[in-house]
């Protein structure tokens, strides 16, 4: 029997639907602030499928948003979440909680991310405006995008500084990009980007420095 | 500190990674130097415009990148991969035979050991939990008279359910996933599932509420794919034009010309001429123009 208290519960992971149309939904019953993330590391590693989902579901959303800024492209940003995920699921057991988990995590999502930068690099740049029926498309237009509205002449502004912004990120090197992704849209501070990517703290503060001298260099005409 | 020094530091000082000694001399300077100052500005102006530049999530995307996800570790889970979860047990059984014997007795030994130190305590100490409680926040600590200690603790429980959709308890919490759920992956997934009870008048509400109020793009364009089924409702049509003259996202008023021309009725012409005298987006404007063309209905109005 389900009460309404269960209703205001958190639904804690995606619902499933099994092929005989049953649908399984898991929820949290919120009398907690959340599960310690230790005790859902450790129930992942002794095979708890849900655990491992859960612990999936506390980060997801930050490593698919750092892939898609860093590479762009749906379709590449979600082979990258595919992959660091499934890196995770396969070593978990080995993890040993000699550093943070968080810092895990994003070591394994920044190197996929640089061996993407760095291959696409050596490739062709894939454009971002591609021809479609109805006329040319920018592919990032169809994201959603959901900043300032109301004014015209402020959206045009922001839609070509935020184009001239997206090709300085593109023209930074994958260290620069990496070091500014993770401390300005991630918000991670310099010295755990240094844990992460394998480098001091100072040389997080220099590539940071570089990539925004870099910025206001391009964007001159705008700032 | 000089200029130079000063400007070095400024995005530093916007990204508060700076020491609190470094922070007050910076200030000092910015407080003297009207160039610096001018720079700092343009600093906050450009960290402003850099935020606007970022991708927004899309809760779609999150959802199909999740099912991938859930779809390949089932498969490793039954599969080869499935051996690296297995605990080293059969090591165990590999050692010699004497080996094995000395373990297990030590084994035995230690369980004894600790299930004498540890059952009969075990109610006092836990309560009616039943079982130490897995590292959780104390909320609450009360030294008792007697010694004792009361802890009182925060703690997630969960609970799988599982049965039909058409199942009261599972509809409820599905429809209440789809608007509630803090996490856009899970309010899509919720959608998704109640597709096949759109017919339901309390289904179609729901919908027409995330449609109307759900702050993510990716999730008001879910509804709207759900929605389509409905698309003859009344109620259902009326929403989906609010939507389309309110909804700030050109790819959810897109979807909402799609849903509406699936049934012509000769009211939504002046609709969509109307629409196309306010409308910003070229794109929007061409799909109400390409609606209109196929119910042969003038672009102007006379």
């Amino acid at each position: 029997m389900v009460t309404r208290r269960d209703i205001s519960c958190a639904i804690s992971s995606p619902p499933v639907l099994s092929g005989n149309g049953e649908a399984l939904v898991t929820l949290a019953c919120k009398t907690a602030a959340g599960l310690d993330e230790t005790g859902m590391i450790r129930a992942a590693q002794a095979g708890d499928q849900q655990a491992f989902e859960r612990l999936v579901h506390a980060y997801d959303q930050a490593v698919l948003r750092l892939a898609l800024n860093l590479v762009r492209s749906p379709e590449d940003a979600s082979d990258i979440y595919q992959e660091t995920f499934l890196r995770v699921y396969r070593s978990l057991p080995a993890f040993r909680f000699d550093c943070n988990f968080q810092t895990w995590l994003y070591r394994i999502v920044t190197n996929l991310c640089f061996d993407y930068l760095r291959k696409r690099k050596v490739r062709r740049e894939e454009p971002n405006v591609v021809a479609t029926a109805d006329g040319p498309l920018d592919r990032l237009d169809a994201m959603a995008e959901a900043r300032p509205y109301g004014d015209p002449q402020r959206q045009l502004l922001t839609g070509q500084l935020s184009r001239r912004i997206r090709d300085v990120l593109a023209s930074l090197t994958p260290r620069e990009r990496m070091v500014f992704e993770l401390r300005h849209y991630q918000g991670m501070r310099l010295r755990a980007i240094g844990e992460v990517l394998g480098t001091t703290e100072e040389a997080a503060k220099n590539c940071l420095f570089r990539a925004t001298q870099k910025m206001r260099a391009a964007l001159g005409d705008f700032v | 500190m000089n200029c130079e020094e000063a400007r070095r530091q400024l995005p530093l000082l916007l990204y508060k990674e700076l020491s609190f000694d470094e922070e007050e001399s910076l200030e000092q300077h910015l407080a003297g130097c009207e160039a610096c100052r001018a720079e700092f500005q343009r600093a906050i102006y450009l960290q402003r415009a850099v935020d606007d530049a970022g991708v927004e999530l899309n809760s779609t995307l999150l959802a199909d990148c999740r099912r991938r996800l859930r779809e390949s570790t089932t498969l490793s889970s039954s599969g080869a991969a499935r051996a690296a979860w297995q605990p080293p047990v059969p090591a165990l059984f590999a050692m010699p035979a004497y080996l094995f014997k000395l373990v297990a007795c030590a084994a035995l030994i230690a369980l004894g050991f600790f299930a004498a130190r540890y059952v009969p305590g075990a109610q006092d100490a836990y309560g009616s939990l039943g079982s130490a409680p897995a590292p959780s926040r104390v909320r609450y600590v009360d030294p008792a008279g007697s010694g004792k200690v009361q802890i009182v603790i925060e703690e997630t429980r969960e609970r799988t359910l599982s049965g039909d959709i058409g199942n009261d308890s599972i509809r409820r919490l599905l429809l209440a996933a789809a608007v509630n759920s803090a996490d856009p992956g899970v309010r899509v997934e919720s959608m998704d599932i109640l597709k096949a009870r759109v017919a339901s008048l309390d289904v179609r509400q729901t919908l027409i509420q995330a449609l109307q109020h759900d702050p993510d793009p990716g999730v008001r364009l879910k509804a709207l794919e759900v929605l389509r089924a409905a698309a003859g409702d009344d109620d259902t049509r009326r929403a989906v034009a609010g939507v389309l003259l309110a909804d700030r996202n050109e790819g959810v008023r897109t979807q909402a010309i799609d849903l509406l021309v699936q049934k012509r009725e000769p009211a939504m012409v002046g609709f969509f001429q109307e629409l196309i005298r306010k409308e910003e987006n070229n794109y929007v404007r061409m799909r109400c123009q390409k609606a209109l063309h196929e119910m042969n209905a003038s672009v102007e109005m006379f």
